[in-house]
């Protein structure tokens, strides 16, 4: 009977089991979270999926070995710096750009609206309130400086603690609150108390 | 509810429930692919393992690509017939430091007389022939 396989892996070792299932729910649970950060760093869909893909497979080849707990900072390290680098070239297609003749950006969208509709509606009451509760903080993240709103997202929606931060940022810890502290109240300037 | 051990204000509190609801609007097709890409990532972290768990192997391997070049060696190796033979049962290397160190050697070099020996060689060739 041929061996259960993953991949090339051989399901039928526990201890690799164990760990490629671990490695699939850590992944799982931070994809949505991973993708929002980025997607609001890169302010493009398509360029956010690619950076958490990118981390993900980086973080499988390069991280799986090491304790499950050292992988949310890692992740986030190499998501940062995966983005980082799709900014930079960025700014350098948008310097060659600048000199070709204009062309339209969408080109190559896929605009099934089946496929782009949302998956979970909220409550037909609720629903306005929170539209305008999330396009309003999604263009205040966007006006913060990239690593306020970095350290904002972190300890805010993926939940991680100061250490995590500083570790998933490359700052001290002093840094990541100052940070956090800053986005506050840049954010509470903007978007007043946010009530829902 | 806590940020890190911290107690949250009510406009973080009210932060974080606007974003994990940006969350749960993420669109299925985006879903359906950050579901694909989590599933390659894994199998290229299976197919890392796999590569490195070849190297299981090489203790194997490498006694036998030994074995093999001490055969090779062995059988390429000079019958030891044909190794000069020394003088007084000295090492030949022994011998060759000695002949370049003479300086009695040297001058005999030095004072070469090619025509004694053609003929030291021709008497020794014609005392074989008379003696057969």
């Amino acid at each position: 009977m041929p061996a259960a396989l993953h991949g090339d892996v051989d399901l039928t070792d526990p201890e690799e089991q164990t760990q490629t299932r671990a490695l699939n729910q850590f992944l799982a649970g931070v994809e949505l979270k991973a993708f929002k950060i980025a997607q609001a760093a890169l302010r493009h869909e398509d360029d956010a999926l690619d950076a958490v893909q990118d981390a993900m497979l980086q973080l499988a080849r390069a991280y799986a070995k090491r304790p499950p707990e050292e992988w949310k900072p890692l992740f986030y390290r190499i998501l940062e710096n995966r983005v980082r680098d799709m900014q930079r070239r960025r700014t350098v297609r948008g310097r060659v750009m600048a000199w070709l003749p204009l062309r339209g950006e969408d080109d190559d969208e896929d605009s099934d609206p089946v496929a782009q509709a949302p998956s979970l509606e909220p409550q037909p009451v609720r629903r306005l309130e929170l539209d305008e509760a999330v396009g309003a903080l999604e263009k205040a993240l966007e006006r913060l400086p990239p690593r306020q709103r970095q350290a904002f997202l972190l300890r805010t929606l993926e939940g991680c603690d100061v250490a995590e931060t500083a570790l998933a940022m490359g700052c001290s810890e002093g840094s990541v609150k100052t940070h956090y502290f800053r986005a506050v109240q840049a954010l509470r300037a903007q978007l007043g108390e946010l009530y829902l | 509810m806590s940020l890190g051990g911290e107690s949250l204000t009510e406009f973080e509190r009210n932060a974080r429930v606007v974003l994990e609801e940006s969350v749960r609007r993420i669109d299925a097709r985006t879903r359906s692919r950050l579901n694909q890409a989590r599933h390659a990532a894994l199998a290229a972290s299976g197919r890392r393992r796999a590569w490195w768990s070849s190297f299981t192997l090489m203790p194997a391997a490498g006694a036998i690509a030994a074995a093999l070049l001490v055969a090779v060696v062995l059988w390429h190796r000079e019958p030891a017939g044909t190794q000069p033979l020394a003088l007084d049962g000295q090492h030949p290397a022994v011998e060759d430091m000695e002949l370049l160190t003479d300086n009695d050697s040297i001058d005999l070099i030095e004072g070469w007389d090619g025509s004694f020996y053609e003929w030291a060689a021709a008497q020794s060739d014609a005392g074989a022939e008379s003696n057969s």
